[in-house]
């Protein structure tokens, strides 16, 4: 393959893209799974309760309050 | 798969393929992982909540279980990022 397919402007644009889809994919991912855990107790309704659902976006705000506690926790130090 | 290059067969020399051609087969490899990540995940969740004691085979039960598992998780899937990314904080 030529190397400058790679080293093209939309190439770049096309890979930095896709490295933010990644970042923002794996977050969710990562949430959804501690998420469940968490909020989905019982076996699994057709429907979500209030509650679940609830949970699940609490779960996933708090998740990211937490993180910027321990990320100055770590600054402090 | 015809992905990488039949037709810039015949040419020598130049690329064989543009970075179109390599864009869109990346987004194709990307998406394969990701579906695959999320294909183990579910298996792993719902096996958890829906097969609690392996029987001989899959009751009926357990069956209807996985799908609904299957189609909360997804759900749930949704909810987070919605949370992450587009709910006032």
């Amino acid at each position: 393959m030529d190397s400058s397919a790679l080293q093209s402007p939309e190439m770049q644009r096309f890979l930095s893209q896709e490295k933010e889809k990644a970042m923002v994919n794996e977050m969710v991912t990562k949430l959804t799974n501690v998420c469940w855990d968490k909020c989905i107790t019982g076996t699994p309704g057709s429907k979500f309760s209030s509650s679940e659902s609830a949970c699940l976006s609490n779960c996933a705000q708090r998740y990211l309050d937490m993180s910027m506690i321990i990320m100055k926790r770590f600054q402090s130090q | 798969m015809d992905a990488f290059g039949s037709s810039g067969g015949g040419s020598s020399g130049s690329s064989q393929f543009s970075s179109d051609d390599l864009m869109n087969q990346l987004k194709v490899q990307i998406n394969q992982v990701y579906a695959q990540e999320l294909l183990e995940t579910v298996s792993s969740k719902c096996f958890q909540k829906c097969i609690t004691k392996p029987g001989s085979s899959l009751s009926g039960g357990e069956s209807s279980c996985i799908s609904r598992c299957v189609d909360r998780y997804i759900e749930a899937t949704g909810i987070i990022g919605r949370a992450l990314f587009s709910a006032p904080r």
